[in-house]
């Protein structure tokens, strides 16, 4: 795997957080927290606000601007967040911080805390597909199989049938998983479509594959199931269904 | 001219009208668009322009620097659609609170305006109809000749207010502020947007109130305070008000204040914060019933809030450094959690 060097571990403060920029201008935020380092994009997710102006007390980053606010050890979402950070695995060697691109799936937060050898698994019956602007990944009625989780790109959902249709959201961030129907029993038809808008890198995942993973690991199992829960909840709120 | 609205979990459409901006026109419609200043310097209101034409009365407006406008993107409180649009918003967007007040837009008349210090005037509008609004929120103000609008926060709290009413501080150079301090502009006509703001607070929340407020800042808090005392929420409730100024002279509604202290002497403090000169000897016995101390209002809320954090909802507004001040103590110090800071940013 390509490592890519970031800072030395001397140029971040005990339980601080500094911005740094890779060779390949990558601007990453490196935090400190206890005995570890973690890096993550130095971008708000929200807006165009660097994370290092705003607020961390060494287990928590807050971003000053609408106070969304992130676990530093996972990158996940907290409170008012509406998304997680970009986390990169780091790797550190004679006081270098390095960082290493990390996989989509360990990124996403419907599989956030689950046992690491269970997400292993899912990681290795993943399949990396590449799709140009314009494919479209499924259509109303298409029997349900996959999920698919977001790498790059940008992925657009409609309901309703030829031109009676409506936007239903989009997906555009690495981590992002979409098609979750594949985890539930009698749902064996899509009822939106989705098209990439933008050339998209997707990692799709046999959804009955997954849930025998689960079925043998029912801690994780019960973990995904709520995550599952609220997502399914974020969009139904409005009348959005993926 | 028609707006739809591609949001990251489902799409809106909406009417807007001919001088109408794309944010109120959605708010009246009852989609809780995203915003905070709703005057064009936050950059919290960013859309991108899918499809059709807008027209930006600011191009200069601060909150631009957030954007990308190569991307095209724009604030949705400064623009116009000049055809039907299609935007398209990174946020998730859901419908208003059936039980909100909805903003609209109309016209007001303004009835009074008196001194308060040397830079600080009240101000009383008089709405087309009585109005509705929650305590905490605030009215967007447009007068003829001056272009845009200013965000005020209305200092009472009555249902179907028959006056609306403001506090105002002087900026130097300032459009709206500078004209107020003019003789004879009772009777004009102003255009009003609102009620908007999410600072708002209910009697049903349950828990102690901590309002900091730096200079005008004291207005939305006294509103609060004034829903607060008018439903005996003081009764179960603990309050602490922190209202910072920079001396003694810059002080306005201490009487109101002590009235609200003398109607709930055991439940409720108050406290004048002074950051450029130390407490006059007098002060305490000129006011015996509110605390005087001297520092940076959230410095002085730090110092006398120590180990009072619990089941605590803050309320913060004034000019951006003493609301960001605040801020900074309540996350790191006082950890409380995100969902129990509601502010505004008088910028
Ligand atoms: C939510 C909120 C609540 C507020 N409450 C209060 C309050 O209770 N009391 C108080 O004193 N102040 C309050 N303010 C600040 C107030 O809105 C004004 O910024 C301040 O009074 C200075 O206005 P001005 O016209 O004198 O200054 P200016 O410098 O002329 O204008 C200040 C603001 O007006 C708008 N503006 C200026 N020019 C244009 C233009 N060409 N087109 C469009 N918009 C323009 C912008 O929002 C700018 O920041 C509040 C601000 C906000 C955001
Ligand atoms: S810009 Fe960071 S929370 Fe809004
Ligand atoms: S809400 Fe439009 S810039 Fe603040």
């Amino acid at each position: 795997m390509t490592r890519t060097f970031v800072c030395h571990a001397a140029d971040v403060p005990a339980n601080g957080m500094k911005q740094c920029e890779t060779k390949g201008g990558l601007r990453l935020l490196v935090a400190h927290s206890g005995e570890q380092y973690y890096a993550y994009q130095a971008i708000c997710p929200h807006q165009d606000v660097p994370l290092c102006e705003g607020l961390y007390d060494g287990s928590v980053l807050t971003c000053h601007q609408h106070l969304w606010q992130w676990d530093i050890k996972t990158g996940a979402a907290l409170g008012l967040a509406e998304a997680p950070l970009e986390y990169f695995e780091v790797k550190l060697e004679d006081g270098a911080i390095y960082i290493v691109p990390p996989n989509a799936l360990k990124m996403a937060e419907l599989f956030a805390g689950i046992n690491g050898q269970t997400l292993e698994g899912i990681i290795a019956i993943a399949r990396r597909e590449e799709y140009d602007e314009g494919t479209t990944l499924y259509r109303v009625g298409d029997p349900v199989e996959d999920l698919y989780v977001l790498e790059s790109g940008r992925v657009n959902f409609v309901i309703g049938r030829e031109d009676r249709t409506t936007p239903a959201g989009f997906m555009l961030r690495k981590g992002e998983v979409f098609g979750w129907a594949a985890l539930l029993d009698n749902q064996p038809q899509r009822i939106a479509a989705a098209t990439c808008l933008e050339k998209s890198s997707l990692l799709r995942v046999n959804g009955r594959e997954v849930l025998k993973l689960l079925e043998a690991d029912p801690a994780s199992a019960f973990a995904v199931m709520r995550r599952l829960a609220a997502l399914v909840t974020r969009y139904l709120a409005a009348s959005g269904a993926k | 001219m028609k707006i739809q609205v591609n949001a990251r979990n489902r799409a809106y459409s909406f009417d807007s009208g001919e001088k109408e901006q794309v944010l109120f026109a959605g708010l009246r419609s009852a989609v809780d668009l995203p915003y905070e200043c709703s005057t064009g310097t936050c950059g919290t209101c960013k859309a991108k322009l899918i499809d059709g034409k807008i027209y930006d009365p600011w191009p200069e407006a601060p909150g631009r620097k957030y954007l990308k406008p190569e991307q095209g993107e724009f604030l949705m409180c400064q623009c116009v659609a000049r055809t039907d649009i299609t935007i398209e918003l990174g946020n998730f967007v859901y419908g208003l609170d059936p039980g909100a007040c909805l903003p609209r837009s109309s016209f007001g008349v303004i009835r009074r305006t008196r001194p308060l210090t040397h830079d600080v005037t009240f101000l009383e509008i008089e709405p087309d109809r009585p109005q509705e609004f929650d305590a905490g929120q605030f009215f967007a103000v447009g007068v003829p000749g001056i272009p845009g609008y200013r965000g005020y926060s209305m200092v009472n709290f009555e249902r179907q207010a028959k006056r609306l009413e403001f506090v105002i501080k002087k900026k130097p150079g300032g459009g709206f502020s500078e004209w107020l301090f003019n003789s004879g502009i009772e009777g004009t006509a102003v255009n009003l947007v609102g009620p908007l703001g999410h600072a708002t607070f209910y009697p049903n929340l349950g828990k102690n109130l901590l309002c900091i407020a730096g200079g005008s800042g004291i207005a939305g808090m006294m509103s609060i305070l004034s829903r607060a005392v008018q439903e005996r929420y003081f009764d179960q409730h603990r309050g602490y008000l922190f209202f910072g100024v920079r001396t003694m002279k810059d002080t306005f509604f201490l009487e109101e204040l002590s009235s609200f202290r003398k109607a709930f002497p055991g439940s409720l403090d108050i406290t004048i914060a002074l950051s450029d000169e130390d407490v006059p000897a007098d002060a305490a016995g000129r006011h015996p019933l509110l605390g005087f101390d001297r520092g940076f209002v959230h410095e002085v809320a730090a110092r006398h809030m120590k180990g009072k954090y619990q089941n605590l909802r803050a309320y913060l507004a004034g000019p951006p450094p003493a609301v960001d001040g605040a801020i900074r103590m309540l996350i790191v110090e006082a950890k409380l959690t995100t969902d129990n800071i509601k502010y505004d940013k008088f910028s």
